[in-house]
């Protein structure tokens, strides 16, 4: 492991636990500095890893490195506009999380040849997860501020919720950013697997194929129930968290299937 | 001139407040609003009392009083305060507590400050005192000196309130549901509004929303009320049989009906929940008997503050301000100190000069008749014993000068133990305290008694 990558670990660790603090009591600025810190650094290293010929979608793990910064860096840009502090105890970990993940499991041993395809299919299922997973964080931070007012824990956390409507806006946002990606990843993953089959002759129906479908579909439901039928908050925010679970399952099947 | 130049500091403060007296006696001890201007002057005139200013607010009646005899002052006071309220001295007493001197100042300073409200860090009390001083000015009850208190007492209270979070966390009940509508719901600009009955608790809610951006609706059983309440708010009115659709538009709603039952039940909220498609309301209910129905809070996008869960928020708050008091104590008291120390240091002129020429003047007496005997001697040395006699005058007041330059500070005392060696009020002298203080310039004479020397 690289100093850089060693220094970048050790910063988003510190911005977690700042960022966990905040809830109990503590200043959210120090956590968004050390926050913004990992970031850049993080940048170096995906800029570093370029130079030296592994570029951020070139295996599962770069892919989930590259997603652990997307996650961060929208976080800390959509947190400079909205007051998202309380996002930031779910975003700084996640991210750690991931880029944990990306450094400890090894790099595929089969990679599929890419070829213009599977790399465009593979950048924009990356970023679209991504903002996926920004669109997630702030449905559990709307799920959890929505529980403490239920609870009438308005105590626990007065002056330091984000406004429902904000946070529900914002994700709403997130998934019609991404919703467009993904669905012409989806397509562009199809012709791949397509244009693969037709090569090497195994075009077989795997079951992550037909769960990213299915994802696929529950985001289109969302985005439909959220302009037609006025489906907003609460019910929402389940539906955003469900269809993010479904594409964290189809990325795990498929790194299961080329680890094995 | 040298009597009245120098104010002395013989403050005192008496009164009664929350913290001493029920709420019964307060009221009697309450001097009307009409009567106020009579009173103080009426007080002013007091035997002892030469400035005074009376602070009169539903949690404390106080008489500011500076004296140039505290004991004859409060007395008279005393008797005075029981007087109007058609009581005896004795009855009052127990529940009157004096302050003096520096403690007077003290105790000003942290009434300003907050720091002895019943609500700790509420904002109103500082204009309170600040009107009851200006009005003393206004009347020439209050002179120089509670003046200056009052500056003194209005920089504690502001450095109090920037210094420490004591005001940060609303602890009224309608502040707080704003505050909690604001961390959940965001911004007001642009939100609706609905304030469901004309109680009196959501008159302050409401105006507050109204001041941070909110569109206000009334609705309320009796329209004419409504169209009331609507006027003051600059809000619109919305019929009370079409309840629903008021509420289907709003995203907070503030209800305190006197309703027995409650008006937002469950049936009506289901009703509006489907027609908001999703998007959140906030009820605030601030009535007693409640008027949004427990079931309701079960309701999906439906979420309700009672007066309970609101209170509890307060309460907390409280708490909070009260943990702040001390770190407001300790700037109370630095204030104190440093106002006591700049009031000395502005004391000090006049006193150093009225002390100079009375001294200088005596030599100069004393030299003239000694001289007026020696007519015989050449004016060399005529010059010479006049010279000496004004050396010597000042040598004597070169050592209290410093003093009291270098202490002015702990010049409360030194101040007036230098009045009274060299009795500047009056014009008697007192030659045998004189002695002591020339003592380190082992000077045994006193201008009094210089002939024979």
């Amino acid at each position: 492991m690289s100093t850089l990558t060693a220094l970048e670990i050790g910063a988003y660790a510190l911005a977690s636990l700042l960022y966990l603090g905040f809830l109990v009591g503590l200043r959210d600025k120090p956590g968004r500095i050390v926050l913004s810190l990992a970031v850049l650094l993080h940048l170096f290293d995906i800029g570093a890893r370029c130079v030296h010929g592994t570029n951020p979608i070139s295996s599962t793990p770069e892919a989930m490195s590259f997603i652990a910064f997307l996650l961060a860096a929208g976080y800390v840009l959509g947190s400079l506009r909205y007051g998202l502090a309380s996002a930031g105890a779910f975003a700084a970990p996640a991210a750690l999380v991931l880029l944990l993940l990306a450094r400890v499991v090894p790099a595929e041993s089969g990679a599929p040849t890419m070829g213009t395809l599977g790399y465009t299919h593979i950048l924009l299922a990356t970023v679209g997860v991504a903002v996926f997973f920004i669109a997630a964080v702030l449905a559990v931070v709307y799920l959890f501020q929505d529980r403490q007012l239920r609870r009438k824990q308005y105590a626990r956390v007065t002056s330091r919720g984000t406004p429902l409507d904000t946070l529900d806006r914002l994700a709403a946002r997130c998934v019609s950013v991404g919703f467009p990606i993904f669905t012409v990843a989806i397509v562009t993953g199809a012709m791949w697997i397509a244009r693969l089959g037709v090569l090497h002759g195994t075009a077989a129906l795997r079951p992550e194929y037909l769960l990213a479908f299915v994802t696929w579909v529950a985001f289109a439901v969302l985005l439909i129930a959220r302009l037609g039928g006025g489906w907003r908050g609460r019910r929402a925010a389940w539906l955003t968290l469900g269809g993010f679970g479904g594409t964290v399952l189809v990325l795990i099947v498929y790194f299961l299937r080329h680890a094995a | 001139m040298a009597g009245k130049a120098a104010p002395t500091l013989d403050v005192v403060v008496l009164g009664v407040s929350h913290r001493t007296a029920p709420v019964a006696l307060r009221e009697k001890l309450a001097i009307p609003p009409e009567q106020m201007d009579a009173t103080l002057l009426e007080l002013k005139t007091l035997p002892g009392v030469r400035e005074i200013a009376l602070l009169n607010t539903c949690n404390r009646v106080e008489l500011y009083a500076v004296t140039s005899d505290a004991d004859t002052a409060l007395r008279a006071m005393s008797v005075d305060l029981a007087r109007r309220a058609g009581m005896l001295e004795a009855e009052i007493e127990p529940y009157l507590y004096t302050r003096l001197e520096r403690e007077g100042i003290k105790h000003l300073f942290r009434v300003a400050a907050s720091l002895d409200s019943l609500v700790v860090g509420e904002p109103q009390i500082l204009g309170q005192v600040k009107t009851a001083f200006d009005m003393a000015a206004r009347l020439g009850t209050a002179g120089r000196v509670l003046n200056g208190f009052l500056q003194g007492a209005s920089r504690a209270a502001r450095l109090v309130r920037s210094k420490t979070e004591i005001a940060r966390n609303p602890v009224s009940v309608s502040s707080v549901a704003v505050e909690v509508a604001h961390n959940y719901f965001g911004d007001f600009n642009g939100k609706r509004v609905l304030v469901v009955g004309a109680g009196k608790m959501s008159d302050l809610a409401a105006r507050a929303l109204r001041a941070r951006g909110a569109t206000l609706t009334v609705t309320n059983r009796t329209r004419a009320r409504a169209e009331e309440l609507a006027a003051r708010f600059e809000a619109d009115v919305h019929d009370w049989e079409d309840l629903a659709g008021a509420l289907a538009k709003s995203d907070i709603v503030i209800a305190s009906t006197g309703a027995q039952r409650p008006v937002l039940t469950h049936e009506i909220m289901t009703r509006v929940q489907r027609a908001r498609r999703g998007r959140v309301i906030f009820l605030i209910d601030i009535a007693m008997p409640r008027d949004v129905e427990p079931s309701v809070r079960a309701l999906r996008d439906v979420y309700v503050a009672d007066l309970d869960d609101l209170q509890e928020l307060a309460a907390d708050h409280l708490k909070g301000r009260q943990s702040e008091a001390t770190k407001g104590e300790e700037i109370v008291e630095a204030e104190v100190a440093r106002f006591l120390q700049t009031w000395n240091g502005q004391q000090l002129g006049p006193v150093v000069t009225a002390m100079r020429t009375h001294v200088i003047g005596l030599a100069h007496t004393e030299a003239e008749k000694l001289l007026a005997g020696l007519a015989q001697l050449p004016e060399k040395d005529r010059n010479t014993i006049a010279a000496s006699f004004d050396a010597f005058a000042k040598k004597v007041l070169h050592l209290p000068q410093m003093a009291l330059k270098k202490d002015a500070g702990e010049a409360l005392s030194l101040v007036d133990a230098v009045r009274k060696l060299f009795d500047l009020q009056s014009a008697d002298p007192l030659p045998a305290d004189e002695a002591q203080l020339d003592d380190p310039a082992r000077v045994t004479t006193t201008p009094g008694t210089g002939e024979h020397s």
